[in-house]
C-alpha cells in the first residue's frame, strides 16, 4: 500500500467576503455586519459553494455545489511476472477446421478451436538494410592481383566448416561484390545472409568517440523462412503453481577451494590455463573457482 | 515452454464503482483515542480524469479526490484509505468438475450477491480477484483467517451433477452450464507441489464466509494534514496591506485580495491612579468591522 502525504491549509476556502448587502447600522448608528444574514459567511468554509454575494453557485440542473478540498492522486497497478510456463499435452479438437477464417491473424486472433497448424503459418519475407563492409574480408581470396589488391573468387567457400557452410562470392564486377554468410551449402541462394559491398560508393558515420568512419557501401538481405513445419507447433501451455513468478530456470552458484597442492610447482601454471576471459579472472580468484 | 507475462506497474482505470474509501480523523498526532473509521462513498468523492483527445475515455492513473468541506474542513488529521472493493458472500459448496476431476475449486450462489455485484460473477470477470477467508467458529477472537488468501484463476456458470460413488455414497462436482446461479471458480494455489504430492492446499469449506476482493489496484493510504497557516498567509502580515485607525485603534490585516483577513485592537493599559501607561496591547478582534474595507480607506 502506498503512503501519501499532502497538506492543505484551509485559508484557501475560508470566505473572507463582506457582501454589502449584509451590513446593517446598529442601534448607535455604526455600520456594523448583520451575523445573523443567512448570506453571512465570513470566517467560515461553506458546505456549498458561494459567488461575492453569498448566493450560492448552481449546477445546470439548478443544484447547489458541494464545496470540496480537491486532492489529484495517482492509483497505479502493479502486474507481477507470472513466470515460466510448461508444454501440457493435450487432445486436439476431432474434426479439424478445413477453410481458414478471412483475415486471419495467428498473433492477434490467438488459438482457435479446430484449427491446424498450418492455419499459423506465415509465408517467408525478407529482411533488408545497411551495414558496412567489415565481412568482406572473410570471403576474399588468400591470393592479391598484381597491384597487390585482394581478390574475389565467384563460388570460392572460405567456410571454416565448408561441407556445411557457405561463406563466399556470388558474383564479382566491376561495380559490387555480392557475396553470402552462413549460407546452406546445399541451397545457398535461398540461405544464409546477402551482402553486396560497392567498390566506388563510400558511407561515413561517426562512432562512439565521435570520429568520422568510412566504409565501403554495404547493403544486406536476409530470407527469412516465416513460420512453417519447422519453427512451429501447437501445444496448451499450462502454468504449475509451484513455478508461479520464477522466470528463470534455477542456477547453482557454489563456491569450492581445490587445493592442488603448494608443493606443485606448475601450480600456478596449471591455474592460469583455466582463464580464458577476463570473467575468469574474477571466478578464480584466490584459488577459490567457482562452479 | 514458454515465458509469461512480464511485470509491470500500469496506471490504474478502475471504475469507482470497484473502489471503497474509508477515512480516520484525529486532532493532532498526539491523540491517544483509538482509530474510528467511516466510509465514504467513491461515487462522491472521486473523480477520474479523462483523456483530453478522447472526453468519453478515462484518461487512467490520475483521479481528482473532492473530499467535502463539511466533513473535511476542520484542522487537524484525516487518513483517507482507497482500496479495492470488498464482496462478502458465503462458499456454496467445494467440488471438482464433472470432466476433470483433479480440477477443485470454490462454488459461489449468484443468488446471494447484491444485485449490483452480480455482473462481476460473470463468466471470467472474477479472474484476478483475491479471495479471504473468516472463521468458521465467530466469536472466537478474530474473525478473519489472517496471511491466508487466494487468487481466482477462472470462474464459470456451473451445474452440480449427482453422480454415484457405489456403496450408497453420492458425491457432487460441477459441470459448465452457462444457465446456472451457480459460478465454480479455481483458485490459485490449489494444487500440492510435486515434492509433496499430498499436500493440497487449503482453498475453503462449504458455507464459510468469505471477502472476495478485485486487485484492478493498488491500495493507497493518504495523510491529508488540515493547517490554518502557511507561507502565504504568513507573508500576509509581512508584505500585504494594513490600516490603523488612529480614531478607534483598529489595526486591520488584509489578505493579498484587500479582504479583511484578521483585525486587532490596539491600546495601551495605564495606571488607573498615575496615569502612567503600563503596556501597549494588541488584542485580536472576532468581532471583524466592515468599515475597514481597504478599497474604500484608500478610495479618495
Amino acid at each position: 500500500m502506498k503512503y501519501i502525504r499532502k497538506k492543505r491549509n484551509l485559508e484557501n476556502y475560508i470566505v473572507r467576503n463582506i457582501p454589502k448587502s449584509i451590513l446593517i447600522k446598529d442601534s448607535e448608528g455604526k455600520t456594523v455586519i448583520d451575523v445573523d444574514n443567512p448570506k453571512y459567511y465570513y470566517g467560515t468554509i461553506p458546505e456549498f459553494k458561494i459567488d461575492k454575494e453569498g448566493n450560492f453557485l448552481l449546477n445546470t440542473f439548478g443544484q447547489k455545489i458541494k464545496n470540496t478540498i480537491d486532492i489529484n492522486l495517482y492509483l497505479t497497478q502493479k502486474v507481477d511476472d507470472m513466470g515460466i510456463f510448461t508444454d501440457k499435452p493435450y487432445i486436439p479438437k476431432d474434426t479439424l477446421l478445413t477453410d481458414k477464417p478471412q483475415n486471419f491473424n495467428s498473433f492477434s486472433y490467438g488459438r482457435l478451436a479446430g484449427a491446424p497448424v498450418e492455419f499459423y503459418y506465415t509465408p517467408p519475407n525478407s529482411v533488408s538494410g545497411y551495414t558496412d563492409d567489415s565481412l568482406l574480408k572473410q570471403v576474399k581470396s588468400y591470393r592479391k592481383d598484381v597491384n597487390g589488391q585482394d581478390v574475389y573468387v565467384p563460388n570460392l567457400n572460405t567456410s571454416s566448416n565448408p561441407s556445411e557452410l557457405y561463406n563466399g562470392v556470388i558474383s564479382e564486377d566491376t561495380e559490387k561484390t555480392v557475396y553470402k554468410i552462413n549460407a546452406n551449402v546445399n541451397n545457398i541462394n535461398n540461405t544464409g545472409i546477402k551482402y553486396t559491398t560497392y567498390k566506388n560508393k563510400f558511407t561515413t558515420k561517426k562512432d562512439d568517440f565521435g570520429l568520422n568512419q568510412t566504409h565501403k557501401t554495404t547493403t544486406f538481405s536476409v530470407n527469412n523462412s516465416g513460420w512453417n513445419q519447422y519453427n512451429t507447433s501447437l501445444s496448451a501451455t499450462t502454468k504449475k503453481e509451484e513455478y508461479l513468478g520464477i522466470v528463470f530456470k534455477p542456477e547453482i552458484d557454489s563456491a569450492v577451494f581445490i587445493n592442488r597442492g603448494i608443493a606443485d610447482i606448475f601450480e600456478r601454471h596449471a591455474l592460469l590455463s583455466e582463464i580464458k576471459t577476463t570473467n575468469d579472472i574474477d571466478t578464480n580468484r584466490g584459488g577459490f573457482i567457482r562452479i | 515452454m514458454a515465458t509469461g507475462n512480464y511485470g509491470t506497474i500500469r496506471p490504474a482505470d478502475v471504475s469507482v464503482e470497484d473502489i471503497e474509501m474509508f477515512y480516520s480523523y484525529t486532532p493532532n498526532r498526539e491523540s491517544l483515542i483509538d482509530v474510528e473509521l467511516f466510509p465514504l462513498n467513491p461515487a462522491e468523492v472521486l473523480v477520474p480524469a479523462n483523456n483530453p483527445n478522447n472526453v468519453t475515455e478515462i484518461f487512467g492513473g490520475l483521479y481528482t479526490l473532492k473530499l467535502p468541506t463539511a466533513t473535511f474542513g476542520t484542522k487537524g488529521f484525516y487518513n483517507i484509505i482507497i482500496r479495492p472493493k470488498q464482496i462478502r458472500t458465503k462458499i456454496q459448496d467445494c467440488s471438482v468438475l464433472v470432466d476433470n476431476q483433479d480440477v477443485k475449486g470454490i462454488v459461489f450462489d449468484l443468488n446471494q450477491i447484491p444485485s449490483d455485484l452480480q455482473n462481476r460473477f460473470e463468466n471470467g470477470n472474477l479472474v484476478g480477484y483475491r479471495v479471504e477467508y473468516l472463521k468458521e467458529q465467530a466469536g472466537t477472537g478474530q474473525d478473519k483467517i489472517q496471511n491466508l488468501f487466494r487468487i481466482i484463476t477462472s470462474n464459470n456458470r456451473a451445474l452440480p451433477i449427482t453422480q454415484n460413488q457405489g456403496n450408497s455414497n453420492a458425491s457432487v462436482s460441477y459441470t459448465f452450464n452457462d444457465n446456472s446461479t451457480s459460478i465454480f471458480c479455481t483458485v490459485s494455489p490449489s494444487s500440492a507441489p510435486s515434492i509433496k504430492p499430498n499436500a493440497t492446499p487449503f482453498i475453503g469449506n462449504p458455507q464459510q464466509d468469505v471477502i472476495i476482493t478485485n486487485t484492478f489496484f493498488d491500495p493507497v493510504m493518504l495523510e491529508i494534514e488540515m493547517v490554518e497557516f502557511d507561507d502565504e498567509t504568513l507573508a500576509y502580515a509581512l508584505f500585504s496591506n494594513q490600516t490603523k485607525s488612529l480614531e478607534d485603534g483598529i489595526y486591520t490585516i488584509y489578505n493579498f485580495g484587500n479582504q479583511i483577513y484578521r483585525q486587532y485592537n490596539l491600546y495601551e493599559v495605564k495606571d488607573q491612579f498615575t496615569g502612567k501607561p503600563l503596556f501597549e496591547v494588541r488584542e485580536q478582534k472576532f468581532t471583524i468591522d466592515p468599515t475597514k474595507d481597504f478599497d474604500e480607506i484608500t478610495d479618495f
